[in-house]
């Protein structure tokens, strides 16, 4: 898995070739991904599962006269990448004439090869990893006798590579690394049976959380579960977990992306310079943090990432804009064609326990359902919880309903706690949000 | 034998007897079983939106799967080229899940019969994409047509061609030819301030022609106008406890949830199922009989043979309410002591085979649709789903409606917004009190996602009513 730096340089060999033929009027961008690993599944006191990855894309996108056509393929060899760029060329003969279709003119990446961070290779060693696993499951089970099965702790590491390079000399790679370690624990019996998770997931091997602390919380998780309750309907305050707050963020996010905006399908539409938030909440993009999950040096255009706010003290300060969405909207292209880091920052002064700040609530630790509609903004999911009242938690709720509108639940969140998750590559801590509907019995 | 394999078998003289070595080499003494699969898989997608066809993508995928079982433990390799000594490598890494003793000779064994449910060809060869590109537009001008407050069309095209060949060390040996195409309408209506969505889509194992007769395509974008239309009217709905009411096809994504994934054969082996050790005990109201149907001529849900080279079933779950089997892989099959219901099936070469579901449905009862409304005195009638999820440990489901209405005094009355129903499987179907005569199959653009593997799959029932579910909203 470590010799792959000039493998790649030999792609680009290639790739360089096939371009030598191309029509003067065309432009080609080719962004091609490498990435193997292994993962294995340790269940029931064994070894389950070993599952080796290796796996290739080449995508060729052509621009001929704007018009625009794509091609990929899995295999390397020049011919096919020669067969490749013909088919998106030939594409491109049918599609139609877009004036904001192109290769990006903006600053993009030139680096050869740069460290930024997020490269730590280590030999795959099965012994090793097997007992990591191991020790994970055991744990798990060790933790209380109502833990009664196991899905099983499961471990992978994968090396990856991306390379982009375009016809007019851009030329960009980076390597990157991924370590998980999971677990997941079952427990009661056959008439009431619960499941949870925990995992750990990093770029560097040494950084995974000890597999005795995975298994342990899923357990935990899997236990605290039982004998779960439901609840009345209800307007009331909700915590989201850091975990689940991510995923929460998300929904933002992917409302303010270009593509949603030019395509009028987003209910962030018209909102850049409103205030979103709350004004202690800052939310801002850094694309260079050493060992950061998101962190890239281009985007999938080529473009280089850049660090900036995208809420400042509540207030939308930009979309997220890749080449084309930026063209589009006539706005400055803001590197978006990927996602880097997201920090979702309060000026205010921090707790890690959210459920002290009202009187009664429900922490939502699982969110079921894709019932966020980011046209209106209608928000409605399934979800499983934890009723708390007086700064304890009471009983865990299941089968209730949360729902509510993205536009008030932004506004009203009250507080943004410190304990955050750093698994992901959207940093958040744990949210307490004001006046949801629950829906129960 | 198809030719796109036989093609690639021949350019890299992977002869019968090549093959038999690499089975000897991933199927050792000390495994039980090994399979190795070929794919090739071509797929494009063509789109337009804003009144432009934008961009159209072609997209290539192949390479060989191998595998080896030793008891309950499985070895996984793949590589995306042919030759022979990469395949070698991928088998050596397959079978290091259990100590190596010495290798076995392998004889490889004819193709196994079984009865084409669909065409062997391509459908992305088969029409010029110039043809693709004006349909697009046509469309395109069709709905703007049809309704003024048109915002926004997207419309997509796709299809994928998949040609796969399978051996394994019980002296199997099968190839099928999957062609697969799917057309899809987003609408977004504005009035006012309001903006909503409507959408529609049908596809099967067929090729672009039937996409492309305006009676199949056209009903798809009055039927996504019609959504979106319906949506501009809808009001908050009042979250708590009622009784539903589910309308006919798509709808049935609700048992493909609440009880498919549960009777899945791995989960059940494993115990993890809120269904494990429950054949022959009724979990259902006896009005609810449930199959898992491979079998369906052209249907995007359906396949010949499963990714394992079994030929796909007809497998009843469930019986007049009382659990009768499970779904089966191999693996599974073999260590629960039965044998492969047909549902072995893979994402692709690079991804392990899983049981997995194929077309699932609820046969029809005897009610007429119109009863089953106006027996209910208030609820809520969900004519459409955009999709749902399970936890099979507790049994516990949601889905979200993209279309639904309130039931007052025994009639539809108001569209109501963005519901989600959320419900415990079991305790769920025992109150499936009234099943209608009109079972309806969905119209080909089912995916499902199992631990992260996509396939296409089918899902279909009568319109049916559950006395009492929790539905979310914002009203109390």
């Amino acid at each position: 898995m470590s010799e792959s730096g000039n493998r790649v340089l030999e792609h680009k060999e290639n790739i360089l070739k096939t371009t030598s033929s191309m029509n003067k009027n065309t432009q080609a961008q080719f962004n091609l991904t490498i990435s193997n690993g292994v993962t294995i599944n340790y269940r029931s006191n064994q070894l389950e599962n070993i599952e080796h990855h290796n796996d290739t894309s080449l995508t060729v996108t052509v621009y001929n006269d704007f018009k625009k056509g794509s091609a990929s393929t899995n295999n390397l060899s020049f011919d096919s990448i020669k067969q490749t760029l013909d088919k998106a060329t030939n594409i491109a003969i049918n599609t139609q004439k877009d004036n904001c279709q192109g290769l990006p003119i903006e600053s993009f990446t030139t680096c050869e090869s740069e460290d930024i961070g997020i490269y730590f290779p280590k030999h795959f060693e099965i012994d090793e990893a097997t007992e990591l696993t191991k020790i994970c499951e055991s744990a798990g089970f060790e933790y209380d006798k109502r833990v009664s099965n196991s899905e099983g702790s499961s471990y992978s590491q994968s090396n990856s590579e991306c390379l982009i390079l375009n016809s007019e000399g851009m030329y960009g790679h980076f390597k990157s690394t991924d370590y998980s370690l999971s677990c997941v624990m079952l427990a009661g019996d056959n008439q009431a049976m619960e499941r949870d998770y925990w995992y750990s997931s990093t770029r560097r091997y040494e950084n995974l959380e000890s597999p005795q602390e995975i298994g342990k919380k899923a357990s935990s998780r899997a236990i605290s579960r039982l004998n779960a309750k439901t609840i009345s309907s209800r307007v009331c305050p909700i915590i989201f977990p850091a975990e689940v707050a991510t995923s929460f963020f998300n929904n933002f996010l992917s409302a303010i992306n270009g593509h949603a905006i030019y395509k009028k399908s987003s209910f962030l539409l018209d909102k850049l310079g409103s205030e979103i938030f709350p004004e202690f909440i800052t939310i801002r993009e850094d694309p260079s943090i050493v060992e950061g999950m998101g962190t890239r040096p281009f985007d999938s255009d080529g473009v280089l990432t850049e660090s900036k706010n995208i809420i400042n003290k509540g207030i939308l300060e930009t979309y997220l804009l890749d080449t084309y969405s930026a063209r589009k909207l006539n706005l400055n292209c803001t590197g978006n064609g990927v996602l880097t880091n997201i920090l979702v920052e309060s000026s205010e002064e921090q707790t890690d326990n959210l459920i002290n700040l009202v009187d009664e609530g429900v922490i939502i630790t699982e969110m079921m359902g894709s019932g966020a509609n980011l046209l209106t903004g209608d928000y409605s999911r399934g979800a499983f919880g934890y009723y708390f009242k007086d700064g304890q938690i009471k009983y865990p709720v299941t089968g209730i309903t949360v729902a509510s509108n993205l536009t008030q639940m932004f506004k009203n969140i009250l507080h943004v706690g410190k304990d955050y998750d750093i698994r992901g590559n959207i940093r958040t801590g744990s949210i307490l949000i004001d006046k949801v509907t629950i829906g129960g019995t | 034998m198809i030719t796109k394999i036989k093609n690639i078998l021949s350019e890299h003289n992977l002869t019968d007897d090549k093959l038999s070595k690499l089975l000897s080499v991933s199927c050792p003494r000390g495994i039980d079983f090994s399979d190795v699969y070929f794919e090739y898989s071509a797929s494009e997608s063509w789109s337009i939106e804003d009144g432009i066809v934008k961009n159209g993508t072609s997209m290539i995928d192949s390479g060989v799967g191998i595998r080896s079982i030793a008891g309950d433990k499985t070895g996984f390799a793949y590589s995306n080229t042919f030759e022979f000594r990469d395949l070698t490598r991928a088998a050596q890494m397959s079978r290091s899940i259990a100590p190596f003793e010495s290798e076995k000779k392998f004889q490889i064994g004819s193709n196994i019969d079984y009865k084409k449910l669909y065409e062997a060809g391509s459908p992305l060869e088969r029409i010029d994409d110039l043809k693709k590109v004006i349909f697009l537009k046509e469309m395109d001008v069709y709905i703007r047509s049809k309704n003024s407050d048109v915002e926004q069309v997207i419309i997509n095209l796709a299809a994928s061609h998949t040609s796969m060949f399978v051996i394994n060390s019980d002296g199997e040996r099968a190839s099928d030819e999957r062609p697969l195409v799917r057309f899809n309408v987003m609408v977004i209506l504005k009035k006012g301030d309001r903006r909503e969505r409507g959408s529609a889509g049908g596809g099967g194992r067929f090729y672009y022609d039937q996409i492309f007769d305006q009676n199949f395509s056209r009903k798809f974008a009055d039927e996504a106008i019609r959504q979106a239309e319906v949506n501009l009217e809808a009001i908050n709905s009042k979250a708590g406890s009622t009784t539903v009411v589910l309308g006919p096809g798509w709808p049935g994504v609700l048992l493909h949830e609440a009880i498919g994934h549960g009777l899945e054969g791995d989960f059940n082996r494993k115990q993890t199922s809120a269904y494990s050790g429950c054949v022959g005990q009724k979990v259902a109201s006896s009005d609810c009989t449930i199959v898992d149907d491979g079998t369906l001529s052209n249907r995007r849900g359906s396949l010949s043979i499963d990714d394992e080279a079994s030929p796909t079933e007809c497998t009843t779950l469930i019986e007049d309410g009382i659990l009768k089997g499970y779904m089966q892989d191999k693996l599974n099959a073999r260590l629960m002591s039965t044998k492969s219901t047909g549902n072995g099936r893979r994402e692709s070469y690079a991804h392990l085979p899983m049981p997995r579901m194929t077309n699932t449905f609820m046969m029809p009862g005897s009610f007429e649709p119109g009863d089953i409304i106006s027996s209910v005195k208030n609820g809520i009638y969900a004519a459409n789903f955009s999709g749902g999820q399970v936890d099979i440990t507790n049994g516990q489901f949601v889905f979200t409606a993209s279309e639904a209405y309130l039931i007052e005094n025994g009639k539809v009355t108001r569209p109501i917004k963005g519901m989600t129903l959320i419900g415990n499987g079991p305790e769920v179907l025992k109150k499936v009190s009234m099943v209608g005569n009109d079972l309806k199959l969905d119209d080909g653009v089912g995916t499902c996602g199992k631990d992260g593997q996509s396939v296409p799959v089918g899902v279909g029932q009568p319109t049916l009513k559950i006395d009492e579910i929790t539905v979310g909203g914002t009203e109390v």
